[in-house]
């Protein structure tokens, strides 16, 4: 009957059943495009939590968020080139390694800059701390 | 590569629960709080790593974030004042202006990021044209070469020995670097916060600082004497 009527409304209808059934395969099948989006939403909140806060602790916790996003990049990327059969796959890896390294050697750096600001300013809201504001 | 049936299941939990408590990292009021929901957030993207064949890398996120970085986090936040944010009297956020400019940027900054991927993903596909099929065939085969353990009902991952033999063959010059910068990080830190009295005891403060600080402090007159 609808078909008789009206076989374009059935070609979208048609259209988007079959749509929403590959948006579910791929939903029951995540792949590299899953973890890439999954690692930029993470990267985004951390990014506005550095521009919205003004707890000087919470925005370092945004950055290690930030730096966390990358790693879940890189180790996707590792994974895929695993499975494509690549002969340097584990580069991903070893990135992630040096990036959690740095990332331990900022957060000791940082805090000590933040115990050192609280001793000399008695804040940590960033926006109370302008010596260099004109 | 494509997780199915209960990896796929678990990917979705474990990306939820990351998202929502990094989300929720940002928008708590109290700062032990945001640690410990930062806290489960690595623990999520630990799992992910799991799922992603990485696990030596999932267990070097768990010892050095959640065992050392977040520790040192909840020692610097107890050693620090954040009553004022707990009472509730004082703004956790910015201006709302400069909220509402990051947040526009924000929308703008994924907008863009999921269409890139979207669109660069496609292009992948195209160069490494694999089937969810084949490629569960080529994990499994991988997996079947995996020796078994000792009660042969599972099987040894090969992970972290292919992850060591690459790191010392292909990046041993950046691991030195790396210890270096963690020396560095080290020395620095404990010089950054180091006391006044503790500067004055080991006799590394300007002189004329000195003077003017006895005024506030007399202790530190006495420091001085002993360090010569």
């Amino acid at each position: 009957m609808l078909n008789f009527f009206n076989p374009a409304l059935l070609l979208l209808l048609q259209d988007q059943s079959s749509r929403f059934s590959l948006m579910k395969q791929s939903a029951l099948n995540p792949d590299l495009s899953k973890f890439l989006v999954i690692g930029a939403l993470l990267f985004i909140i951390g990014v506005a939590g550095v521009l919205t806060r003004r707890n000087i602790i919470v925005i370092f916790m945004s950055i290690e968020l930030i730096l966390n996003a990358a790693n879940l990049n890189f180790i996707a990327f590792s994974r895929y080139l695993q499975s494509t059969g690549s002969a340097n796959a584990l580069a991903g890896q070893i990135f992630t390694v040096f990036v959690i390294v740095v990332a331990a050697a900022e957060a000791a750096i940082g805090l000590g800059i933040v115990i050192a600001l609280y001793r000399n300013k008695e804040t940590i809201w960033v926006d109370e701390i302008d010596l260099l504001k004109w | 590569m494509t997780l199915s049936g209960y990896e796929a299941l678990f990917f979705w939990i474990f990306a939820l629960a990351a998202i929502f408590a990094g989300l929720l990292t940002v928008m708590a009021r109290n700062a032990v709080h945001s640690a410990l929901f930062l806290i489960s957030s690595l623990v999520s993207v630990a799992a992910l790593f799991v799922l992603a064949r990485a696990e030596f890398i999932a267990g070097v996120q768990i010892l050095v974030y959640v065992g050392g970085v977040m520790v040192l986090f909840l020692f610097v936040i107890m050693l620090v004042n954040v009553g004022a944010e707990e009472r509730g009297h004082e703004e956790i956020f910015n201006h709302p202006r400069q909220v509402a400019a990051s947040l526009i940027f924000c929308l703008l900054f994924v907008a863009g990021v999921l269409y890139a991927v979207n669109k660069g993903y496609r292009g992948l596909q195209q160069l490494h044209p694999t089937t969810p099929d084949t490629a569960a065939q080529h994990d499994a085969a991988r997996e079947s070469s995996y020796a078994t353990s000792a009660t042969g009902t599972s099987r040894r991952t090969d992970d972290s020995e292919s992850f060591g033999s690459v790191l010392y063959r292909y990046a041993s010059l950046p691991f030195e670097i790396a210890s270096v910068l963690l020396l560095v990080a080290i020395i620095g830190s404990v010089m950054l916060a180091r006391t006044l009295r503790q500067e004055a005891s080991a006799d590394d403060v300007d002189p004329e600082t000195l003077k003017t600080e006895i005024v506030n402090d007399p202790e530190l007159a006495r420091l001085e004497p002993q360090s010569e």
